[in-house]
Parts: structure tokens; C-alpha cells; sequence
């Protein structure tokens, strides 16, 4: 790009097209003058098993073209068009369908009118691998067995559904800022990603070793990639029409810009009018080593909700390594159930904007942010606030320091929390409650947390590590077993928080 | 700087050469003008009558004489002018005697003789006010001559107290209070870009005053001069034909009481060459890092790969602290002229400046504020605060050689110029981010911050002036060349995140940030060429002048911005907060630990772009007199511009459907901009004048894009003008402006004058960077057409001795200009929509609104002190501008107004020795130790801090000598 690249750019192309020149002079004599017919032999290909290939064949026949036939290992193939009879050159498509990944060839026989024949084949690289560079703008299906490269920040435009089935991996390519590969569900398109207990839907780093094989045979884990290692690509964003509280509110309805997506995509505007609306469904998924930087302060969480509305199904999700949140949401009313986030970069759960909707079932192991962060409105709208409910804290691990961040205008009801894995520093606590916790103590609409469980370290008090008066709802445990509050662990048997026995470790 | 070394041994011999030639005899010089116009008498007759010899001027009013040492009576004449004859010219052997502008007036009845002394001071301030009474259009200017006086060493520090000129951050110029967009910044009549990529004027502090001969700030257009400009065009007009010898050299320190000597100021090791003002490769872009895939532990590359290139990158992240220095500054200045080819002239000059400074500010502040959501709460909230400690280190090196030739009819000058200017800066701040604020989390952050900035400019010029039949018919043609390169070579940023229970600082990428390291690169090409044409004749018995010529330019720019995150492959080591912990051997990635660097920079690069601009104009002026008492300026010029842009946005880069421009024209227009100025003689020495023109503003290269530019020091997104995005369509277009000036003046004595000027401007689609609304939890800005606006302005100017009260206090005079402004824009409906969201209760939001830049009022004063006999110079000088909205608001986000910076310096300048040999001048600036801020304004509400800073206090000494 720099203007001295430029000339040496003009030099060299210069250079090249005199040897260009004096190359072809070399060239030119072989094949016009023969008799026998002529099949050129294509540039290799790369396919995908079940993916149709067209591969074209450049043919020559001097002699004028009567048939060709084609024969296909790998794979099946047709011939979808061919010269007209008697042609004298031409080209024959032939579609190539892979059935296992290898190598492919595609052999095509030629004969022209005296009978006189010549072949070629096409090689065609099958993997199951398919890179994803556009959006989707009609209704897709991503396949079982297959591996989805997201070449960047893929959007399933408004209109469109995206089906992923049970098993199936996605990887995001590596990068940050603008460079920062995601899945981004429009408003009014459809994300229908349901995994299963046995099948979950896998979102990861390409660098991620993981193959459909090994989510086959049980290994949810990856093989090669440790459950700290974040910022590897972006994250999973779903966004709707429901009712969010921002600032920029128009006559009727707010709705704003996602963060982490520039403004220029206005695929990245969320929030409506519309309660009920629905983005789809997204059960069974694990999101793993996400959460690429986009600028200062703006990075993509694992699984962002912004705007969503209850009408969609979001159940049994594992957040592990984001370099952001693990999940946040952005006003909207959805409920979300059984929820694992281990090893989150920032904060584990995290609201914003007048969220409505109800949060049950949390294991939160090891953040390095809060465990909670928990806002309310920013405009003038606001909701009758959320709730999360049962939820299992492991504090220690990765450095956090608070287990709730409140502020006054935190429009959150907890109820029924288990805090353990709490540290001490240097003979004070290493974990508290945020010091706005007073403030929103103090509301006026009645938001309140209640009945919290947590294991205490020797040496120090209930009143230690939850500050500012929320010691009054607590009551100290000897250790997990004994723990009659906080979430149902046994729902996470599809998170590789459970396969690699993580949560074993620290008696979940 | 190449350049120089070429014709040192040429300049040198030039010089050895014209010392001895004429050492038995003396030289006499001078410049003969016309009183009226300035403007210089061809053919005058200079005559002495004791030797029966004599001269006549040539084209440019000069002459020279070579006389024994002795005491001569010069007697000038010509015709249908006053004869003169002065006195007493003293002529010494082997010495260059040199009367200067001498004045003939235009004789009217006839023809009695006047006779002055030679011991009439010629200052060619004079001059620049002549001219500018003489002008056809509105001008101002400074002259060299001014230079000394008010004590200033750089270029934007003299403009400083030119009527309706003020000067942002010490750098940028704007005259009349319009903002950036709105004033043109020219060397020697032809373009020169920018060196900042956000902004349209140049930082014209990198000239140092001992390159320039004037500067000239053209308030209301003319055909001759370019279109886009609204405010005014500045003029820098390099120094030339040396009239006498010169070899000066000069010498200033500047000392800083709360700035130098400091032992807390914060530095970091460079390169060896950064007191030369570049960089020689220790902040240099590590291998291969530029390539779009990077070694990294996912990226294929062996662990040994990795560790490379992560060595690669200079470890140093955070400063040291050391004791600086004063400023101080020298510089040299050699010229002079001589005779070859029997009466031929050659001339040359080369000038050297080096400039050193420290600055160091213990309290820099910077806030992003916020509105509350609730319309009964007043008070701003903070998202982030930042203050801290921030140390700057810069370098000017200048160096600029010139030669003229001139023959009996024609001129011809080749000038080479090179500045190199390198700015090293580090800071440490303490980040305070509030969760308080919507979309914010809440943290604490220990931040270090390196930078580097590096600029130059090399100029390259040849001019020609040719004269025909006895100077009526003018020929003036000029092509220059101008590179300039800016390059920010690893800004590094190192955030802490604090811990709040006492535990160790760790990086968060949710709250402070991971460290982060840029590149940013800057290049520009500029050709210009230029051809003037005048024709001398008489319309109705009275003289006039037909002008018309053309020019053509062509630019071409380009700008790459490369960004590198750090990330750690799995857990961070243990930190304790000094930045040089972090990149050590055993921390990195394939040497036992997990430190990698991830390249944000896809292939190919929305952060990157290359413009180009063809633009052709022609234009023909008049200018004449219906009747002797008005004179009438007529022109039309027409520009045919074209800008193409090779550019993609971040959807394309990724290889997805997004817009790619490669080459393709975003901007194509024929324009023709009219223009007319009537100046009408009320009496002697007072003039009336009207002007009409039209001008344009024309969007920058980067506005008319797709680009994306994630700015790595303000931390704002910057998206180009052509997306649509919400209500914007995406078709950013000029601006078109009509402008209307009135301005009544009177000439009184020797550089006294008083001027009153009244000023309309409309705008139609002015361009304003308006914040995204949309985008709450980052910043972003998008170039848009706004709604039509409308600029009102009054300007007064002063100049007068105060030997009219009293004769003993004739040598102290005033010096005042005050410009005051209103203007209105339009808001936008979405603006509107948002403002009036944000609307507290008792508040009343408008559809209109001050425009972004215009500031409401400026007064540059001065109270000085001046007697030529004694060779003393002194004053006061005070400039302000008013309160000035510099980022637009709305919503969530208040108005960040520009606080008045009162600026009160002294200076006080000496000539010493009876031949005024050398001088010594004394400086105090900013007298009353005023801040720079720039403050939020909400409703109802305190300001609160965009940013401050504190310069303090400065006393500087300066030396001269003149060999």
C-alpha cells in the first residue's frame, strides 16, 4: 500500500509480463495441431462430503465431439452439461458429490466422432470442513458430522433460520478487532441450535483440535486447547425485538447497537416493542476460548442476548474461557435455564438495560471478573426487573474479587445462592460485595437478594465477605454437601466442565 | 536534508566569491515602491549627482550601486511620480548599504521635490500594511520583521496576534473562530497537506520564524487562489533574495519552573537518532508482523516461531522517570546576492534550525461524562477518569536552501526544503471507570503510556517570473513537490487492572484492557502547478489588471493503522504493576510461558486506505476602476476536482459481501465559485470595501470511505461518510458557501490603522462528525452532512501609537483585534430526537445549535513598546478565545465545549552594540498560568473535565548575532 510498494508493485508486474510473454511464445505449439481429442486436466478442488462439486473440464476435438463419460472414486459424479455434438471444443460440467473424506477423482473420458478418445482427471480434496464467509440470507441447514469455519462475523440475516444440528462444531477463525470472527443472530432471524445431552452443539476456536468424532464418542473436551485459554475469536450473539431501556429512544420504540459490532452492520441493532418474540432455539450448546477484543472496553461475550424476547428457548448452556462475560443480556425478556460458565475472562453473568426475564440453574466456576454484574435501566423504560435463582458459586481460580456488583438502580431479585471457593489475602477476604450493594439495599421497588448459602474460611466472618449489610441474609455452611440452597448440578452432564471432571474437583 | 549537502560546496564558493569581489568599494541597495499600492516602480531613474552616475530599478523596484566610502545625496525619480532625494547615505568600504522600501508618491499637481535622510527606518510591517490596503481583497498578515519583536520562534505562535487568527493547541491556525474544516493552509501560494490524518490545516508550528519572510492570511477569495477554503487561506512564504548579506546566529533556552529540571518527568528508551527527530528502527514494526497471518500458538507456527517474534517487539512498556532539560533552540541563517553574467543577479540562502523542548504535565485529566437517564437528575456522571502524569520530548530540525536567478526580465527561484520533526511522549494515569454509568462495569487501572510521532515535510519548488513589454504583462509559474509522511510508530498502552481487595494488579480485557501495541502510518504526495498571468493596462484613463491563469494538483495519500493485542495461552504470570515485569523471556509464549501477540489486522486492512485527488482549475480576474475613487474586482474560477479512493469496510475484509472500493471515484465535480470585491477610497487612507464569494469545503479523503478506523489515541471509531447508517444515506456531499464581507478601514500614521468588518457566511450541507447514537458502549463517529447553517461575525482591529496623548509616549502603542461571532446550524432530526430524549425537566431543547468549531469570539491584543533609535522593542500580548463547542453532543452524551485559554505573554527585545550587532530578547508566557481545558456541560449542572492540562509558567532568553 506504501506509494514505494507501488512502483516496485509496477516494476515487477512489468518484468513478469515480459517472461509472460516470452513463456507463452514456448507454449503455443503442442496441442492445436493434434488429431486425437484433447480433456485438460483442472486445478484441484476441495469439497465437502454430501456438498455437491461442479468441476468443468476444458475439451478440444478436432475430430468433433460424439460422448463423454465419467467415472468417480469417493464420491459420486454426473455429467450436468456437455458440448453439442460435433463441436470442435467446448467444456463438460460434472457434479461430483463427496461421500468420504480423502482424496476424490473425478475421471472424465472423452470420444469424438472417429472414435478416438482421451481422459483426465480431477482431484478433489474432501474434508468435512466447510468455511463460512457470508452471511445467511435463506433458510440453512449446518449438518451433523460437519465442521463450520465462521470466516468472520457471520450474520443470519432477518428473514433467514439457520438449523444447526446436534453435534456439529463450529469453529471461529482466528483474530481481533474488526478481524473478530462471530455468529450474530439478526432481529427477526431465526437461530434454531438444539444440541442434546449426548450431541451438544460445539462453538470453539479453529485452533480447536475438536471433531465431530470426538463429541460422537463422548470427549467434549478439547484435546489440545487448556479450559483457560480465551480471546481466541469472537462469541455468539442473538438479538430480538423485545423491550430493551437505552438511551437512545425514538418515538416508539429504543432499540441500539450491540456491542462489539461497529455501527456500520446495522445487522447489530436490537430491542422493540414485542415481549413475546422469538429468536429461535438454543439448547444443548457449549462456547468455548471466545470473546476477541473489538477496541478498548468492547469485547464480544460468550453468548450476548440483547433484546431478546421470552418466546425463545434458551436451556442447558455451558460458557468456558471467554475473555468477556459469559453471558449477557441486554434488556429483553427471555428465560434462560441451566446455565455452567467456567472460567469466564471478565465478568460470568452480566446484566444490563431492564432485562425482565428469569435466570435459573447457575454453576459459576473459577471468574476472573464478578461472578455477578448487574445493572439496570439506562433510559427512561423500565421492567419489573429480573431474577436469578439457584446458583452455585466457585469463587477461587482466576483472581475475581466480587461476588455481586450491584448499583442502585440494579433491578435484580436473587434468591436461593451457594458461595464456596472463597479466598483469603494476606489474612483479609479475598472476595466481597460490591460497595453499591448499600445503595441498591435502599430501592424503592421492592428488589432484594435473600437466602444465601456460603462455605466461610477459617479466621473470618460471614460480615467479612458479604459487605455492606448482606451479611443478615447469610448463613455459613461447613462445606458443599451440606448446602441446601444453590443450582442442580447433575443437568450439566454435556459440559466439558463435567466430562473433564472440573466440577468434580470442587464437589459439584 | 539531502538537498543541502548537494549545494553546500556550491553556496559556500558563492559566498567566499561575492565577500571579495567588490572589497575596495561599497554597495548601495534599495527598493524603490509605489506609496499607494506597494507595489515596485520598474525603471525608476536613481541618480548622484557629485559622481555623474546612476541606475535604474528593475522589475522588482530594485537597484544597486557600487560607490566609494563616502557621504552621497541620491536624487530618485519617475515619471508622473514625486521626485525624492535623500540624504546623507553613507557608503562604506567593503560594506552593503541598504536603504530599503523607498517610497515615491504618484504626483498629482507637480513635481516640488521632497528630501528625506537615510536614517528613515523602512520596516516592512509598513509594507504588509500597504499592501493590505492596497489589496483587492480582505487581507492580513504578519512580516519577519514582527517576528523579533513579539519574541516568537515558530510560526503559529506569530499568527497568534493577527487580526480574527487563533491558534489551537499551539499548532493549528483558525481564522475567525471557524473550525478545522474551514481554512486552507499554503507554502509559497501552492497546497500543502496536513500532517495530522484528522484534520484539513497543517501544524504550523514546525516553521520556524527564521524560515519565513511573511505570512499572509487572505480573509475573502480571489480567482487566483483556491476555492476550499471559508475561514482563510494562510500563506507561508519562505525568505528568498537576501537584499544584504546575511550570517546570523541565534540562541534561545526556555526555562519552565514546573515543567524542567524535573526529576519526575517520565521518559523511555528510543532510538540513537530521536534528538534528530526520527526514529531508527527501535520502535520498528517487528518482522512479518505486517503480514495479515502472525506466528501465534494457533496459527501453525512452531513454539520457537512464536517466541521469535514476540521477541521481536522492543520490550520496553512502561517509563522510567529522569530529569529532563530546558528548551532550547539554535539556529543559523546564511545568504546573500551577487552579480555574474555582467548585471545578472544570483542569490541564495540556507537557514538551519534545531529546536529542542520538554514538556511535563503532573496533572494531565481526562473524563468521559455521561447524562443520566432520569430527567430529574441534573449532574453528569463519569464513565472513565483518567489522571495522571504525561511527559512529552520533542525535536524540530529544519533546514531550508534556496537559490534566485534573476536577469532584466525574468526571475527564477528553486527552493528545497526539509522539517523533521520527532515527538516522543509517555504517560502514566490512573483510570477510574464507574459502574454507575450506564454500560459501564467498574474499575481501577494503572495505565502506561509510550508514544512516538514522527513528521516531515520536504518541499521542493522551482518559480519563475517572466516580464514582457516593460512589465505590463506579468508571467508567474510554479510546480512544486511536496512529501510528507507521519508515522506513530508502537503506541503502546499497558493498563493494570487493580485489584480491590489488596490483591495483585492483573489485565483484564473487560476492564482495563490487555496491552496493546500500534502502528500508524501516513504518507502524502502533493504536485502543484501554477500559472498567473497579469496584463498591466488602462481602462478609463485608470490602470487595471486582467488576470487569469490556471493550476493543476494532484495528491495522493496513504494511510495503514496495524494493531497487535497481547493474549495469554492460558494463565497470566504473576504481576505486581511495573510494566517491565511483563515481557520478560520466561513470561513469553514457547519459552515456558503464555505471553503471544494476536494480530488485529485482517488482509486486506479496513484500517487502511490510499485516496487520490486530480483537480484542475482556470480562472480570470479583473480588476479596474469605474471611476478614481472605487475600484473593482471581478473573477471566476473554475475547479474541476476528482477524488478516488481504494478502501474496504471490515464485512469485505473478512471475505464477506462488504463494500470495496478499489480506485473508484467518490467524488467528481465541475464547480465555478464567482467572486467580486468593491473597495471604495471614503478619504485618504480610508477605503470601504464589499466582497462577495463562493467557496466549498470538499470532505477529506478518509470521510469519503468505508473505512473503519479504530483511532488508537482518542479510542473513537471513525466510519466513513459513505455507509448508511440509521436516517444517513450514505451520500456525503461538499459544502457550498456564500460569503459576504464589509469591512471599512483607515490608514493613519506609520503602521497605524483602525478597521471595522462585518461578515456573512451561509452553509448548505456543512459536514460536521456527528456521534453514532446507536452505539452506546463505544464511541462512534461518523462524517454526515448536517442541517444548513449560518455565520454572523464583527471584527475590529486597532493599531495606534500613543504619541497622540502625549509626545513622551510616542514610542508605546496598542495593538488590538477583537472578532466576535454567532452561529446557528440546523440540528439533524435524529440530533434533535436525541437531544430532546435527554431533555431534563426545566429545560427547553432547540432545533438549532452553536457549529461544531466556531467559536464566538477572539481578541488577540497588545500593548507594546517600540523605539527604533534605541533599539528596543517590548510588549504585552494577550490572546483569547471564546467558549467553543468541539464535540456534539446528544442523548446520552453532553456538549464538550473548549474552555478561554487566557494567554498573557511579555517579550522585550534589545539590540545591542552601536552597529546592532546582535540582540537579546526576553519571553514570559502564559503570564497568569491559565490551564487548557475543554469541559462537558450539562443542564442545570457543574462542568465537568474533558480534558486539562497546566503549561505554567515560562521565562525564555534568547541571543542573536548578526556577523
Amino acid at each position: 500500500m506504501k506509494l514505494k510498494d507501488t512502483l516496485k508493485y509496477l516494476a515487477t508486474i512489468m518484468l513478469a509480463s515480459v517472461l509472460f510473454i516470452s513463456c507463452g511464445d514456448d507454449n503455443s505449439n503442442g496441442a492445436e495441431q493434434s488429431e486425437v481429442p484433447f480433456v485438460e486436466t483442472p486445478a484441484q478442488s476441495n469439497g465437502t462430503v454430501d456438498e455437491p462439486v461442479e468441476i468443468t473440464f476444458n475439451i478440444t476435438v478436432s475430430g468433433g465431439y460424439a460422448s463423454a463419460s465419467v467415472t468417480a472414486e469417493n464420491g459420486t459424479a454426473t455429467i450436468i452439461s456437455e458440448p453439442s455434438v460435433g463441436a470442435t471444443s467446448g467444456t463438460v460440467v460434472v457434479e461430483f458429490i463427496p461421500t468420504a473424506i480423502g482424496s476424490g477423482t473425478v475421471e472424465l473420458e472423452v470420444t469424438d466422432s472417429d472414435g478416438l478418445t482421451d481422459d483426465a482427471t480431477a482431484i478433489v480434496n474432501i474434508s468435512n470442513t466447510i468455511v463460512v464467509t457470508d452471511n445467511i440470507t435463506s433458510d440453512t441447514i449446518w449438518k451433523d458430522g460437519k465442521t463450520y469455519v465462521l470466516g468472520g462475523r457471520i450474520t443470519v440475516e432477518a428473514g433467514a433460520t439457520l438449523e444447526i444440528e446436534p453435534g456439529v462444531i463450529i469453529k471461529g477463525e482466528a483474530g481481533t478487532g474488526s478481524n473478530a470472527s462471530a455468529l450474530l443472530v439478526a432481529r427477526d432471524a431465526t437461530l434454531l441450535a438444539d444440541g442434546s445431552p449426548t450431541q451438544p452443539i460445539i462453538f470453539t476456536s479453529v485452533a480447536d483440535e475438536i471433531t465431530p468424532e470426538d463429541v460422537d464418542a463422548g470427549n467434549f473436551g478439547s484435546p489440545n486447547l487448556d479450559a483457560n485459554i480465551n480471546g481466541l475469536w469472537g462469541g455468539v450473539i442473538v438479538l430480538g425485538n423485545a423491550p430493551i431501556s437505552a438511551s437512545n429512544e425514538g418515538t416508539d420504540i429504543s432499540e441500539i447497537q450491540i456491542e462489539g459490532i461497529p455501527s456500520s452492520d446495522t445487522n447489530g441493532l436490537y430491542g422493540g416493542n414485542d415481549p413475546t418474540d422469538s429468536s429461535g432455539s438454543l439448547t444443548y450448546i457449549t462456547i468455548r476460548h471466545g470473546g476477541a477484543n473489538i477496541g478498548e472496553g468492547n469485547e464480544i461475550n460468550g453468548l450476548t442476548l440483547g433484546g431478546v424476547g421470552n418466546g425463545t428457548v434458551v436451556e442447558n448452556i455451558e460458557i468456558v474461557a471467554n475473555q468477556d462475560d459469559g453471558v449477557e443480556f441486554f434488556g429483553g425478556t427471555v428465560n434462560v435455564t441451566n446455565v455452567l460458565v467456567w472460567n469466564s475472562g471478565d465478568d460470568s453473568i452480566d446484566s444490563d438495560q431492564a432485562w425482565s426475564g428469569t435466570l435459573d440453574n447457575v454453576v459459576i466456576v473459577s471468574p476472573s471478573g464478578s461472578a455477578f454484574e448487574l445493572d439496570g435501566p439506562e433510559g427512561s423504560f423500565t421492567s419489573t426487573g429480573h431474577t436469578i435463582q439457584n446458583t452455585t458459586v466457585y469463587m477461587e481460580g482466576n483472581g475475581s474479587e466480587l461476588m455481586i456488583d450491584v448499583d442502585a438502580n440494579t433491578d435484580v431479585n436473587m434468591n436461593n445462592l451457594f458461595f464456596f471457593g472463597l479466598g483469603v489475602n494476606e489474612g483479609s477476604p479475598a472476595h466481597v460485595i460490591s460497595d453499591d450493594y448499600t445503595d441498591y439495599a435502599s430501592n424503592t421497588n421492592g428488589y432484594s437478594i435473600t437466602n444465601i448459602e456460603a462455605v466461610i474460611p477459617n479466621g473470618l466472618t460471614v460480615a467479612d465477605y458479604f459487605t455492606g449489610g448482606l451479611d443478615a441474609e447469610v448463613t455459613a455452611v461447613n462445606d458443599v454437601a451440606s448446602a441446601t440452597v444453590g443450582a442442580d448440578a447433575s443437568v450439566f452432564g454435556f459440559t466439558w466442565a463435567s466430562v473433564s471432571g472440573a466440577l468434580n474437583d470442587i464437589g459439584l | 536534508m539531502k538537498m543541502i549537502k548537494k549545494f553546500l560546496p556550491i553556496l559556500l564558493l558563492a559566498c567566499s566569491f561575492s565577500l571579495n569581489a567588490f572589497a575596495q568599494k561599497g554597495t548601495l541597495r534599495g527598493t524603490i515602491i509605489d506609496d499607494e499600492t506597494a507595489e515596485p516602480i520598474f525603471g525608476a531613474t536613481i541618480y548622484i549627482q557629485s559622481e555623474g552616475t546612476g541606475t535604474t530599478s528593475d522589475f522588482d523596484g530594485k537597484f544597486e550601486l557600487q560607490l566609494d566610502s563616502g557621504e552621497y545625496t541620491l536624487r530618485i525619480s519617475y515619471i508622473s511620480y514625486q521626485t525624492i532625494e535623500i540624504e546623507d547615505v553613507e557608503i562604506d568600504e567593503g560594506e552593503i548599504t541598504n536603504l530599503g522600501n523607498i517610497r515615491l508618491n504618484p504626483a498629482i499637481t507637480e513635481l516640488e521635490g521632497v528630501v528625506v535622510t537615510s536614517s528613515r527606518v523602512t520596516i516592512s510591517e509598513a509594507a504588509i500594511m500597504t499592501a493590505k490596503m492596497n489589496s483587492a481583497n480582505v487581507i492580513d498578515g504578519i512580516s519577519a520583521e514582527a517576528f523579533s519583536k513579539i519574541g516568537v520562534s515558530d510560526a503559529a505562535e506569530a499568527l497568534k496576534n493577527v487580526t480574527g487568527v487563533s491558534v489551537e493547541g499551539g499548532k493549528y491556525v483558525y481564522v475567525r473562530g471557524l473550525g478545522d474544516r474551514y481554512t486552507q493552509t499554503m507554502l509559497n501560494s501552492v497546497e500543502i497537506p496536513s500532517l495530522d490524518p484528522d484534520r484539513n490545516s497543517l501544524q504550523i508550528d514546525i516553521f520556524p520564524t527564521n524560515l519565513i519572510n511573511n505570512m499572509v492570511i487572505t480573509k475573502t477569495a480571489v480567482a487566483e487562489m483556491p476555492a476550499n477554503f471559508t475561514g482563510g487561506i494562510v500563506d507561508i512564504e519562505t525568505i528568498d533574495f537576501p537584499e544584504e548579506p546575511i550570517y546570523d546566529f541565534s540562541m534561545s533556552f526556555d526555562y519552565n519552573p514546573d515543567m524542567h529540571f524535573n526529576s519526575d518527568f517520565l521518559t523511555y528508551d528510543g532510538s540513537n537518532t530521536d534528538f534528530l527527530g526520527f526514529d531508527s528502527g527501535a520502535r520498528e514494526l517487528p518482522e512479518g508482523a505486517g503480514n495479515s497471518d502472525i506466528p501465534s500458538p494457533i496459527s501453525g507456527n512452531s513454539s520457537q516461531e512464536v517466541y521469535d517474534f514476540v521477541n521481536g517487539f522492543n520490550p520496553t512498556l512502561g517509563p522510567y522517570t529522569a530529569t529532563n532539560f530546558a528548551n532550547y533552540s539554535a539556529s543559523f541563517t546564511l545568504g546573500n546576492q551577487y552579480n555574474v553574467f555582467d548585471d545578472k543577479k544570483l542569490g541564495y540562502i540556507m537557514s538551519l534550525t534545531y529546536k529542542s523542548s520538554s514538556n511535563h504535565y503532573s496533572n494531565y485529566q481526562l473524563g468521559e461524562y455521561q447524562n443520566q437517564p432520569d430527567p430529574t437528575a441534573y449532574d453528569l456522571i463519569y464513565a472513565t477518569r483518567q489522571n495522571g502524569t504525561l511527559s512529552e520530548q520533542s525535536v524540530l530540525l529544519g533546514g531550508l536552501t534556496g537559490i534566485a536567478f534573476k536577469t532584466d526580465n525574468s526571475k527564477y527561484k528553486l527552493t528545497a526544503m526539509h522539517l523533521q520533526n520527532g515527538e516522543s511522549t509517555a504517560g502514566n494515569f490512573f483510570i477510574d471507570n464507574s459502574q454507575d454509568a450506564p454500560g459501564q462495569s467498574g474499575y481501577t487501572a494503572d495505565s502506561y503510556n509510550l508514544e512516538y510521532g514522527q513528521r516531515s515535510i520536504t518541499n521542493l519548488m522551482l518559480n519563475g517570473v517572466n516580464y514582457f513589454d516593460n512589465t505590463n504583462w506579468e508571467v508567474n509559474w510554479r510546480s512544486a513537490m511536496t512529501f510528507s509522511s507521519m508515522t506513530d510508530p508502537d503506541i503502546r498502552k499497558t493498563a493494570y487492572t487493580l485489584s480491590l481487595t489488596g490483591a495483585n494488579p492483573r489485565f483484564n480485557a473487560g476492564a482495563g484492557g490487555f496491552p496493546s501495541r500500534i502502528w500508524r502510518y501516513m504518507d502524502e504526495v502533493n504536485y502543484a502547478n501554477r500559472l498567473d498571468i497579469t496584463r498591466e493596462y488602462d481602462l478609463l484613463d485608470m490602470p487595471a489588471k486582467l488576470k487569469f491563469g490556471g493550476s493543476y494538483v494532484y495528491k495522493e495519500r496513504d494511510f495503514e493503522i496495524l494493531s497487535f493485542n497481547m493474549q495469554f495461552f492460558g494463565a497470566q504470570p504473576t504481576l505486581e504493576g511495573n510494566p517491565s515485569e511483563i515481557l520478560v523471556d520466561e513470561n513469553i509464549y514457547g519459552n515456558g510461558g503464555t505471553i503471544y501477540y494476536q494480530s488485529g489486522n485482517p488482509d486486506p486492512n479496513p484500517n487502511a486506505y490510499n485516496s487520490n485527488v486530480n483537480s484542475y482549475a482556470a480562472y480570470v480576474s479583473n480588476e479596474f476602476s469605474l471611476f478614481e475613487k472605487l475600484k473593482i474586482y471581478v473573477g471566476l474560477r473554475a475547479e474541476q476536482y476528482t477524488q478516488r479512493h481504494t478502501g474496504r469496510d471490515a464485512l469485505f475484509a473478512q471475505g464477506g459481501t462488504g463494500n470495496n472500493l478499489d480506485n473508484e471515484k467518490v467524488l467528481d465535480g465541475l464547480d465555478l465559485f464567482p467572486s467580486t470585491n468593491l473597495s471604495y477610497e471614503l478619504g485618504e487612507d480610508q477605503n470601504l470595501r464589499l466582497a462577495y464569494s463562493r467557496t466549498i469545503a470538499r470532505p477529506s479523503f478518509k470521510e469519503l470511505s468505508f473505512a473503519q478506523i479504530l483511532d488508537p489515541v482518542s479510542d473513537r471509531i471513525f466510519n466513513g461518510g459513505l455507509f448508511a447508517i440509521g436516517e444517513w444515506d450514505g451520500n456525503l456531499r461538499e459544502t457550498y458557501i456564500n460569503n459576504i464581507d464589509l469591512r471599512w478601514e483607515k490608514y493613519m500614521g506609520l503602521n497605524e490603522m483602525f478597521s471595522a468588518s462585518l461578515f456573512y457566511k451561509s452553509f448548505q450541507d456543512p459536514i460536521e462528525l456527528v456521534r453514532i447514537q446507536v452505539q452506546q458502549t463505544s464511541s462512534e463517529f461518523q462524517p454526515r452532512n448536517v442541517g444548513d447553517g449560518e455565520v454572523y461575525g464583527a471584527e475590529f482591529e486597532i493599531r495606534k501609537s500613543l504619541g497622540f496623548i502625549s509626545e513622551s509616549i510616542r514610542h508605546f502603542g496598542i495593538s488590538t483585534n477583537v472578532t466576535l461571532v454567532r452561529s446557528v446550524i440546523d440540528m439533524t432530526e435524529q440530533e434533535f430526537i436525541a437531544r430532546n430524549n435527554g431533555e431534563k425537566e426545566g429545560q427547553n431543547v432547540d432545533d438549532t445549535r452553536d457549529m461544531a468549531g466556531q467559536a464566538p469570539y477572539i481578541i488577540n491584543a497588545g500593548f507594546t513598546y517600540d523605539n527604533a533609535e534605541a533599539g528596543l522593542d517590548a510588549g504585552f500580548f494577550y490572546n483569547v478565545k471564546g467558549e467553543t463547542l468541539t464535540a456534539v453532543g446528544g442523548g446520552l452524551f453532553p456538549d464538550v465545549y473548549s474552555q478561554p485559554f487566557h494567554s498573557l505573554n511579555f517579550s522585550l527585545n534589545k539590540r545591542l552594540g552601536e552597529e546592532g550587532k546582535s540582540s537579546v530578547s526576553l519571553n514570559v508566557t502564559n503570564i497568569l498560568d491559565d490551564s487548557r481545558d475543554e469541559f462537558y456541560q450539562g443542564f442545570n449542572t457543574a462542568d465537568q473535565i474533558f480534558s486539562s492540562y497546566n503549561e505554567h509558567r515560562s521565562i525564555s532568553v534568547g541571543y542573536k548575532y548578526s556577523f
